[in-house]
């Protein structure tokens, strides 16, 4: 008894200590925010005396004539527009394969799972290419068509449609219910709670993509916040670590506020990175 | 025509309606820039005038030092940070499962790293660790060492193992947790009646039933690690790196940089076919466990 009673305490210690680890960097990011860079520099652990938060928060707003707007709202056109057609794409996909016995079947899924483990990396620059031919390049087009693609999300998709039982078409068939009827009014509530799951998954993927708006935007007015934040700097071209900071800060309040609001849809289903 | 019946036909119609706006996406974004991509790979290029020299840039590849320097980093995070990772998260879920319904406080702080994007924990790491603003400098100095120098390109494998690990061990865990409570529960009951003690059915018992997805989450990681770009791109920024630091950023600055865009195609289509390779295990069994059912 007085074994397992230490060993609770001993696993306790170290549960709390890796939660300080895991924490830190969010507590030294928020107290970042409230310091000038000569308080940066003084490198304390503590929020900045007096709170230059107000200074720092104008200043990012004011940034080159509010172009921090610019980048907020496109991060959210990016991600709200993008994860939609991706999820409600995978979902008609997904209820093919689900409700049809068709020519190809197994082909079909056999090929999407298979260019769904090449890498984004290799499919970028041939689109940067592709999107150059097109006159795309430095268009919102660039960020979004390429978003709406969400191979995952008819690997998911399938599998949710797999859940729903055979009774659920069966009556609709009864009904009369035509195929689309079937998939608007009976199928898609039943896999609702999935759709929602990829949705803010794939939010959360697109706004975090770094890689695509960096190969296919030029200007800073159409980027997303995770560019647009790497190119602050002053009028010199030197960076600016309070606004770079507090831009951050900013950049990941979202997802936070997401996370913590919605954080029963956050099931981790296989590992996405 | 005439072994399909018509009312298969006129299913796989339907079927093709509704797959359609997937498959024109599919092939348009994912599939044909692929194929432009291997296309692209075996054509010579002087700024806007390009040439045919078939596999030319692939054997200029092979002999190319930079490309297979810039592999460096991926090994070392799939020889160091994946093992270590996952040993690390192995043992939190262990912890979890000692906690009250899987300690779901522990649980959520160990998971907010993983919703921040990859470039901003790049930021806030490389000013953690910068010369002007490391608050470990302070802590560094109670234990006598002044004016340390922490992000120098030598060190820099090392952040890069801390970001790496902070930001990806509690999703990890969370994932082995999952899988640890699917365990059932007779057996580690059966083991503590014949006086197995907690960590004896840990590692004896648990351990072994954990190999499958231990096994698909290394994959995953490797993976990820021969991608990795915008942690080490990020503290680019404070530390000066070469061009080719991970192939990823080989890659990038070889198009971007230096405008050789047929030859970093082909490098793109080297590292996919690297990451295939790794992949074809969970290819396998993804496509057995789905297409097993309803066909």
């Amino acid at each position: 008894m007085m074994r397992s009673r230490r060993s609770y305490i001993v696993f306790t210690v170290i549960l709390v200590l890796l939660a300080g680890f895991f924490i830190f960097p969010f507590y030294w990011l928020t107290i970042g925010t409230t310091k000038n860079v000569s308080q940066l520099f003084q490198k304390s652990l503590l929020p900045g005396r007096p709170s230059h938060l107000q200074d720092n928060v104008s200043q990012v707003f004011a940034y080159q004539n509010g172009v921090f707007w610019n980048w907020g709202l496109n991060s959210f056109l990016y991600a709200a527009v993008g994860a939609f057609l991706g999820v409600f794409i995978a979902a008609l996909a997904g209820y093919a394969f689900r409700k049809y016995n068709f020519i190809g079947k197994r082909l079909l899924f056999v090929l999407i799972i298979a260019f769904a483990m090449v890498p984004g990396f290799a499919t970028t620059l041939p689109l940067f290419m592709l999107f150059r031919d097109l006159n795309l390049i430095d268009t919102r087009f660039a960020v979004l068509l390429p978003s709406s693609v969400n191979i995952f999300a008819v690997y998911m998709m399938v599998t949710y449609w797999n859940q729903v039982e055979d009774e659920v078409f069966d009556a609709a068939a009864i009904d009369g219910a035509n195929d689309l009827t079937t998939f608007w009014r009976i199928g898609l509530p039943n896999v609702i709670p999935g759709f929602i799951t990829l949705y803010l998954l794939a939010f959360v993927s697109i706004w975090n993509n770094f890689f695509l708006p960096l190969v296919v935007i030029n200007s800073r007015a159409r980027m997303p916040l995770i560019l647009g934040i790497t190119t602050i700097t002053d009028p010199q071209g030197f960076p600016v670590y309070n606004l770079t900071l507090t831009a951050s800060f900013f950049t990941i309040v979202p997802l936070l506020i997401m996370f913590v609001s919605l954080q029963r849809y956050f099931k981790p289903q296989i590992y996405m990175r | 025509m005439t072994w399909i019946s018509k009312a298969r036909l006129k299913a796989t119609l339907k079927a093709y309606l509704f797959l359609a706006p997937f498959l024109v996406v599919f092939i348009g974004l994912v599939v044909y820039p692929i194929g432009l991509g291997v296309r692209l790979s075996l054509y010579g290029q002087r700024g806007a005038r390009m040439w045919y020299v078939g596999l030319d840039n692939y054997k200029r590849i092979f002999a190319d030092s930079m490309f297979w320097q810039s592999f460096k980093i991926p090994l070392f995070l799939l020889l160091v940070q994946v093992p270590v990772m996952l040993f690390l998260a192995t043992m939190i879920a262990f912890l979890y499962e000692t906690r009250k319904g899987g300690g779901p406080v522990y649980r959520f702080i160990y998971y907010l790293p993983y919703t921040i994007p990859g470039i901003v924990s790049g930021i806030v790491w490389s000013y953690i660790f910068s010369d002007s603003m490391s608050p470990l400098h302070p802590l560094l100095s109670l234990f006598g060492l002044e004016n340390v120098k922490l992000l120098t390109r030598a060190n820099v494998p090392g952040i890069l193992l801390v970001i790496i690990l902070w930001q990806f061990t509690g999703y990890t865990a969370f994932l082995v947790y999952s899988s640890l409570i699917a365990i059932p529960k007779e057996y580690s009951e059966a083991a503590q009646i014949d006086g197995a003690g907690l960590w004896q059915i840990a590692f004896r018992i648990k351990l072994p039933l954990l190999k499958g997805p231990l096994i698909t989450l290394f994959i995953f990681n490797a993976i990820g690690a021969m991608q990795v770009f915008n942690e080490p791109w990020m503290l680019g920024n404070l530390v000066v790196l070469p061009l080719n630091y991970t192939p990823a950023m080989y890659i990038y600055n070889s198009a971007f940089s230096q405008g050789r865009f047929t030859y970093a195609t082909a490098m793109g289509v080297i590292l996919a076919v690297i990451t295939c390779a790794f992949s074809w295990y969970i290819l396998r069994s993804a496509g057995r466990q789905i297409l097993g059912r309803r066909d």
